[in-house]
């Protein structure tokens, strides 16, 4: 029952899972970029579809973890971490690529559906993370309150100064998405989960 | 603070998974108490003190 042999992955089933990442992102980029102008791009669409690329690269390294483990080795939350991340990158990317596919009332439509599905999964997620994961996510939104005030209250004081212009409220969420995604790899880098 | 998490699993030849599992947690929590990147709630330390059949104090220590 007992073994003390630590899982880690071989070197060909390494080069080989790098090959497979190198060929999704190469699939995702070609995909988006071919369905959006990047030229075109204002700063706030161009952070939010690198935060989405972000989220989307994340969860596909992920489930391709979770799918390479030996049966021996628990999955634990991995799953449901790679759910939760591929829905937020699909959330991001959406409101920038679904005019292509639909109208916007059906992109915002099922943007709310979206939406509602990966705050289930959070929960969820959140419900079956032990203790160390769920420090994880309290010191990550800690992390990235803290850092999301400030940023909002220098912001804000330079535009009551008139010291700077308006930013829309996808710029602010792009911004957000940044925060907390920095505050997320400090958080989990201080408990080697990198 | 210290622990000899690490010590007491070679001792049982035991793997980080199979810790986990007998704790209940991930083999990724495992790991970082072992490398004391993670202090364990009370509740835990307890349930790593009744699986090496020791008592809190012989397994964690003040730094």
């Amino acid at each position: 029952m007992s073994t003390s042999v630590d899982y880690k992955m071989s070197w060909p089933a390494r080069i080989l899972g790098l090959l497979f990442l190198a060929l999704v992102g190469a699939g995702v980029g070609y995909l988006i970029g071919g369905r959006l102008n990047l030229d075109a791009l204002s700063w706030d669409d161009a952070l939010a579809l690198i935060i989405a690329a972000l989220l989307l690269a994340t969860g596909v390294v992920m489930a391709a973890i979770v799918a390479l483990r030996p049966a021996s080795v628990p999955s634990g939350c991995g799953v449901l971490q790679a759910v939760v991340m591929l829905l937020a990158g699909v959330l991001m990317l959406a409101p920038m690529w679904g005019p292509n596919l639909a109208d916007p009332e059906t992109v915002f439509v099922g943007l709310v559906v979206l939406s509602v599905v990966q705050s289930v999964a959070n929960l969820l997620l959140w419900r079956r993370a032990d203790e160390m994961l769920r420090r994880v996510m309290v010191e990550t939104s800690a992390l990235a309150f803290w850092a999301s005030q400030m940023a909002l209250f220098l912001y804000a004081a330079a535009e009551r100064l008139g010291l700077t212009g308006g930013v829309s409220a996808w710029g602010m969420l792009a911004v957000l998405m940044t925060i907390y995604l920095l505050a997320s790899t400090v958080a989990s880098m201080r408990r080697g989960l990198h | 603070m210290n622990n000899r998490l690490k010590v007491l699993r070679a001792e049982r030849d035991w793997s980080q998974a199979h810790l986990a599992e007998l704790l209940g947690v991930s083999r990724q929590t495992v790991n970082a108490l072992e490398t004391g990147r993670y202090d364990p709630s009370l509740p835990l330390a307890f349930k790593i003190a009744r699986v090496f059949d020791q008592p809190i104090e012989s397994i964690f220590s003040e730094d």
